[in-house]
């Protein structure tokens, strides 16, 4: 641990640590432009240098391409850094257009703060200054090429850290050029964290452009909901309204980045369509009345019918307040429910994915990083939770293999064994290959009793193919020579027994290697938390569908729906109008405008993660999270102002400020369900739940701080095997294709569906098939097909791949395709249901 | 001696056209090979090298030796040799010379060095304009290979390597070795500072970058021992022959074989004294990135060491002559074009610095320059060391020459409000591009 003085402080920094870093551990931050902790250090813009007066390097050198050593003494003040600061400045300064007035970067821009800093103040040089032409870059980032001074940092991000290739740097000199070869849309889905990696105002935010200087707007730490990843961000409002998203630094989840998605996919908050006043036989009333009235109703349906006949949908889209008094409501009422998965085979899934996490084996994405040896089995990072591939691609740089087993067409941006298996091969190929991995230890009986017992269950064979079965082992004996492997698991596509087999797999790894990580994707961003109440609420609920039924049949007379939008899964179906009519009291509570929010004669309005009130939200890791609230709410001033100034009236209130957060909501709706006697259901809400289940503990113990608590058993050693009936390999008749449902990075997430940005980037949805499948029904390259399913019909593209599965077609679950009823998967679809158009 | 210097790398010179495989061999050309591939251990080899004080012909004048015990014994394989032959360095063409004088001399050079670091491949790395220069090697390397020079087992030695051309693109850049590095993999040609080449140079792999001439001096140096090499050149500190090219306001440019540490006077005369009616001004001693030495300077050995006991450097040996009638603010402003347009555009001082010394010594040399240009050129030109390889540094160097040794030159274009020089001698100014034409564009749209 060499030991320095920088600007007369002693410190003592890890080996390998450059004195620019070991300055900021002593709170001195030396300028920089090129130098970012998650890009490392280049050297590029000389701008950190300092004096050396002392030690084994001596004189004005850079602070960030010099390692800290024994008996350096650094000034960051000397007369002479200085003076080569001012001048580095003056040259950066050289061509830049001085547009701070007209920038969007203005006011948290590096470089007007280290030109203000560094004393360069008036323009010496004569020359003209060089122009550059500008690039449209899609629909995220604005391009403003004038305002580089080339710090180097778009192209490692682009190009090193996320590996796309589509932007990057041409020519030489002082004619050095950051963009694309032609204007066009960034293709990488990480491209907006050039906006906030750019140290100046040449990539800037394009939909928060001109909407407001740092100082205007209120920020605020909050997290991302667009999949269960959990990653961090810092939201921005102005005049009520959400104006950006930022990417924030958490070293155990995503740590500087994010993807675009969670970038501006948050303009749901904004909805111009979004419910904002409770409504009670279609008129608005006061939250009293409504609280009232929604009692009332209830207690009136429970006494006559008994509380069964009230039944409770939540989601995986709840702060963990909503879900826990959501739950706690049903317990004390006897209501059916919550419910808070749309599928039952989704509740299965998620619970037996966290009923199997433990502290020993769950892995956070940051850890993941660290893995030499990923093995991935049915999940489509890019898609399903993009900043997981961002992951993936850094244990890859650092010599990690990375194996995908899948059906789908899987795009990674890093160099992958990608094994197009169908979703029952999943299995198979998960025992072939860990089976090679450690069969050693099991012949040299270096297992332990039950991971031997499951060892000796594996599969031996692939049947019908061969070759895989030989790739299969050959990957085997590279995971044989991991030391820190990671199992990935996605639980979207995959059989119900490959999210068991995963977790079983991790723990043979474990014994035979001591170390062994697990990672799953889940279903929403507070999936896990939604599960871990659903696991302690046993016996199961009912799902959505025989919710329906019942209420088709006249047995259940209330639904409450929490933050749930149906019509993803029945949706437009006449059935579930049917049954919807025939309820005699339906209360929708949402944020999001959904098509049942205008139908319904009794709604009562949410807030968002980003107002009023801190939510906890669990990830797919179970960590713990808190959002703190961004602005109060109510409805952005450009919207009622007509696109105008709004009018000049004085109100008590702020306009469409009535939302409220969904637990206050609930629990109000529990005092008025209880009266005097009734808990104090936010405020007790951490013992509740400890006491449901002990997972929750941890938040009594502390604060949820960051980087969040895990809520995870400690490890223990006695885990059980199971023994899941595995999938069969067989499992499509051979005139059938599969069709697998599947999420794209765009277009098919539930909140950012509702926000016009993410909108104008997302593809219409298309058909997939492999060429094989293709030939086998005549298709070719640009068809239209029709695909019947249960009695109605789609039309769409065909793509025709050759890395997928064949005997599958892949359909995005787009909001485009909302109207269509999928049955419970896996879906079969007969030949003859698909052709031509 | 003075008259009769031996000559080493180009005695099979001839007028008309390269040295032919026989002739090399004549003269004893492929006998070191013959001598040395299985015969000698590659470690005995780079000792001769070290001991012989070869020292690096590119421009730094590294000790070769030493490269080469940069790559050690256990390192990874394979290994690579790139023979440098970018030449890039305004006034420098003695690579050219030599590899048309004598491709063979180069070839047999390239394999004994390959073998001392036990390279399995070697990229000829030439610059575009010496097209034909690519085609003869590439023509003679066939002919090495048809002899069993080259290829698989050469010489049943058990040692095998082989030669290819890879032409450069064709940027100034590209000569340093990092830079040569990354472009010969398809990448920017940038310097990278943060790896060591002889560990994790081409594709990660140890490298060896050198200079032709460098290489060059190999054959000789195994066939008659590092003494005679060292004994042929005229210091002490010196050692073999050096190619210095003698161009601009001389009767007779060209490239001279001379035992290093010749005087510059000396070398002059060889170039035919100053053209009729020139008087001696000043010379650049080793290309473009030097600085300008003046008349005081006529007299120096023309050695690494000799050098830069005076406060200059040898460089590539390429010595530019200027006269009394030329205008060295104009031609710094020349080389400093290049050097501006030359940048890779990687770090600060040279992507902007360099463009606004040029401005400055642009508005001197028309006229309108000030008293203050010239503390901020001597101050910029400083800091110019601070970048992050040696281009800017070299850059910078006719700058500091110009104002270490001409500012009085400098002070009559400012008294005088124009250039005194206009009508005298060669008029850098008028290949100049104006400063309004020199603005940017992104690449044009399809």
């Amino acid at each position: 641990m060499p030991q320095l003085i920088i600007d007369r402080r002693e410190i003592e920094v890890p080996a390998g640590t450059k004195v620019i870093e070991a300055a900021a551990r002593l709170g001195i931050i030396i300028p920089r432009f090129c130098y970012h902790p998650a890009l490392g250090s280049v050297g590029a813009c000389r701008v950190c240098a300092v004096k050396f007066l002392e030690g084994p390097v001596k004189g004005v050198e850079m602070s960030c391409m010099t390692a800290a050593q024994d008996g350096m003494v650094v000034s960051t003040t000397h007369p002479e850094a200085m003076e080569f600061r001012r001048y580095v400045i003056e040259w950066l300064m050289l061509h830049h257009p001085h547009d701070c007035p007209v920038c969007d970067e203005g006011g948290h821009c590096l470089l007007q703060d280290e030109t203000v800093s560094g004393g360069h103040g008036l323009r010496r040089y004569l020359g003209l200054k060089r122009t550059y032409r500008d690039q449209y870059l899609g629909a995220f980032v604005q391009h403003e090429m004038n305002r580089c001074i080339h710090c180097w940092r778009c192209r490692r991000f682009y190009q090193d850290f996320a590996g796309y290739r589509d932007y990057g740097v041409m020519q030489i000199g002082n004619r050095t050029y950051f963009g694309r070869f032609a204007d066009g849309p960034l293709e990488s889905p990480f491209a907006g964290n050039l906006i906030d990696l750019c140290p100046t105002g040449v990539l800037t935010d394009k939909p928060a452009r001109f909407k407001g200087r740092r100082w205007d707007l209120e920020r605020a730490p909050s997290l991302c909901l667009h999949c269960s990843l959990g990653c961090n961000i810092t939201g921005s409002a102005r005049y009520r309204e959400m104006i950006r998203v930022e990417g924030r630094l958490n070293e155990a989840v995503n740590g500087y980045f994010i993807c675009d998605r969670g970038r501006f996919g948050f303009a749901y908050a904004n909805h111009p369509e979004r419910a904002r006043t409770p409504r009670l036989d279609g008129q608005e009333v006061t939250w009293e009345e409504a609280c009232r009235t929604a009692a009332h109703r209830l207690t009136r349906i429970s006494r006559e019918y008994g509380p069964g006949a009230i039944a409770v949908w939540g989601s995986t889209r709840s702060s963990l307040a909503t879900l826990g008094v959501l739950q706690r409501l049903c317990r004390e009422q006897g209501w059916l429910g919550p419910q808070f998965f749309n599928s039952p085979s989704r509740e299965r899934k998620v619970k037996a994915a966290i009923s199997r996490l433990d502290a020993g084996v769950a892995v956070s994405l940051a850890d993941l990083e660290k893995a030499d040896f990923l093995l991935v089995a049915g999940a489509d990072p890019v898609n399903e939770a993009p900043m997981l591939a961002l992951g993936l691609r850094q244990a890859w740089r650092r010599g990690a293999t990375v194996v995908v087993l899948d059906p789908r067409p899987v795009h990674l941006p890093l160099e992958f064994e990608h094994l197009p298996v169908p979703p029952g091969g999943i299995d198979l190929c998960l025992d072939l290959l860990v089976r090679a991995a450690v069969s050693h230890s099991a012949t040299e009986g270096l297992l332990p009793e039950a991971a031997a017992a499951f060892f000796n269950n594996l599969s031996c064979e692939y049947p019908g193919d061969q070759p895989l079965q030989d790739r299969l082992v050959s990957l085997g004996m590279k995971l044989k020579e991991s030391k820190n492997p990671v199992i990935v698991c996605g639980l979207d596509i995959v059989r119900e027994s490959t999210v068991v087999l995963a977790a079983d797999h991790s723990r043979l790894l474990r014994a035979a290697k001591d170390r062994a990580g697990l990672f799953y994707l889940l279903p929403g961003p507070n999936a896990f938390g939604a599960g871990l109440l659903s696991l302690a609420g046993e016996p199961s609920s009912p799902s959505y569908a025989d919710m329906l039924a019942a209420a088709e049949q006249g047995r259940i007379k209330a639904l409450v729906m929490m933050e749930t939008d149906p019509f993803r899964t029945f949706a437009g179906q006449p059935q579930f109008l049917a049954a919807l009519d025939r309820l005699e009291f339906l209360l929708v509570l949402d944020y999001l405008p959904t098509p049942l929010t205008d139908r319904v004669q009794f709604f009562l309005p949410t807030t968002t993660v980003f107002e009023e009130e801190p939510s906890g939200w669990v990830n797919q890791e179970g960590r713990c999270q808190q959002a703190a609230p961004i602005y109060v709410g109510g409805r952005p001033i450009s919207q009622e102002g007509a696109g105008s100034h709004p009018p000049r009236v004085f109100l008590a209130g702020i306009p469409g400020g009535e939302p409220q957060p969904g637990g206050q909501t609930l629990a109000a709706l529990g005092v008025a369900l209880k009266g005097t006697g009734a808990p104090l259901y936010l405020e007790e809400l951490d013992t509740w739940l400890a006491e449901l289940n002990p997972v929750f503990a941890p938040l009594l113990e502390s604060k949820v701080t960051h980087p969040g608590v895990r809520l995870l058993p400690e490890a223990r050693g006695d885990y059980a095997f199971s023994h899941p009936n595995k999938a069969t390999l067989r499992d499509v008749p051979d005139d059938h294709l599969e069709l697998l449902l599947v999420d794209w990075t765009f277009g098919t997430e539930e909140l950012s569906g509702y926000a016009p940005p993410t909108q104008e980037v997302e593809q219409p949805p298309r058909l997939t098939m492999q060429s094989r499948d293709a030939l086998r029904l005549g298709l070719g390259p640009g068809d239209r097909v029709s695909l019947a399913l249960g009695g109605e019909s789609i039309t769409l593209d065909l793509e025709i791949v050759e890395n997928m599965a064949s005997g599958m077609m892949v359909l995005p679950r787009h909001r485009q395709l909302a109207g269509q009823k999928f049955p419970e998967g896996p879906i079969l679809v007969p030949l003859q249901n698909i052709h031509k158009v | 001696m003075n008259n009769q210097p031996e000559l080493v790398l180009l005695k099979n010179r001839r007028p008309d056209r390269p040295a032919t495989i026989e002739e090399y061999r004549a003269g004893g050309g492929y006998a070191a090979l013959a001598a040395t591939l299985g015969k000698r251990s590659p470690q005995e080899v780079c000792q001769l090298v070290l001991d012989s004080g070869l020292r690096g012909r590119g421009g730094a004048g590294f000790p070769a030796g030493r490269k080469w015990a940069g790559v050690k014994e256990d390192a990874e394989f394979p290994r690579y040799l790139i023979p440098n032959t970018d030449e890039m360095e305004p006034g420098t063409f003695k690579d050219r010379v030599l590899v048309n004088a004598d491709p063979h001399l180069v070839i047999e050079g390239i394999i004994l060095s390959a073998y001392a670091v036990s390279a399995g491949k070697g990229i000829f790395f030439i610059r575009p304009s010496y097209e034909m220069d690519a085609e003869l090697i590439e023509r003679e390397l066939e002919v090495a290979r048809d002899a069993g020079f080259l290829g698989g087992n050469i010489l049943g030695s058990g040692f095998s390597f082989d030669l290819e051309v890879h032409r450069s693109a064709g940027r100034y850049i590209c000569g340093e070795a990092s830079a040569q590095v990354n472009a010969i993999m398809g990448k920017r040609a940038h310097p990278n500072k943060e790896v060591h080449m002889a560990h994790q140079g081409l594709w990660g792999k140890p490298t060896i970058v050198n200079n032709v001439e460098t290489l060059s001096c190999v054959p000789g140096i195994l066939r008659q021992g590092p003494e005679w090499f060292k004994g042929l050149a005229r210091t002490e500190s010196g050692a073999g022959t050096k190619l210095y090219c003698v161009s601009g306001r001389v009767c007779k440019p060209d490239v001279f074989e001379m035992p290093i540490g010749t005087r510059l006077s000396e070398i002059l005369d060889l170039a035919g004294g100053m053209c009729p009616g020139a008087e001696f001004k000043a010379v650049l001693p080793g290309g473009a990135s030097t600085e300008f030495m003046p008349k005081k300077f006529y007299d120096v050995e023309m050695d690494f060491e000799p050098l830069k006991a005076v406060g200059h450097r040898l460089g590539t040996g390429a010595i530019i002559v200027f006269d009394k009638n030329t205008c060295l603010v104009g031609a710094t402003l020349n080389l400093i074009e290049y050097f501006a347009r030359e940048s890779c555009g990687f770090c600060t001082p040279c992507r902007e610095g360099l463009p606004y010394i040029r401005d400055l010594l642009w508005r001197i040399e028309i006229g309108e320059g000030k008293e203050e240009y010239i503390p901020l050129l001597r101050e910029m030109a400083r800091h110019m060391d601070r970048s992050y390889c040696a281009f800017a540094p070299g850059a910078a160097a006719p700058v500091l020459g110009l104002l270490n040794y001409f500012e009085e030159e400098i002070r009559e274009h400012l008294s005088q409000k124009k250039c005194p020089y206009k009508g005298l001698g060669i008029e850098f100014r008028d290949s100049l591009i104006p400063m309004e034409k020199t603005e940017s564009t992104a690449p044009e749209n399809s």
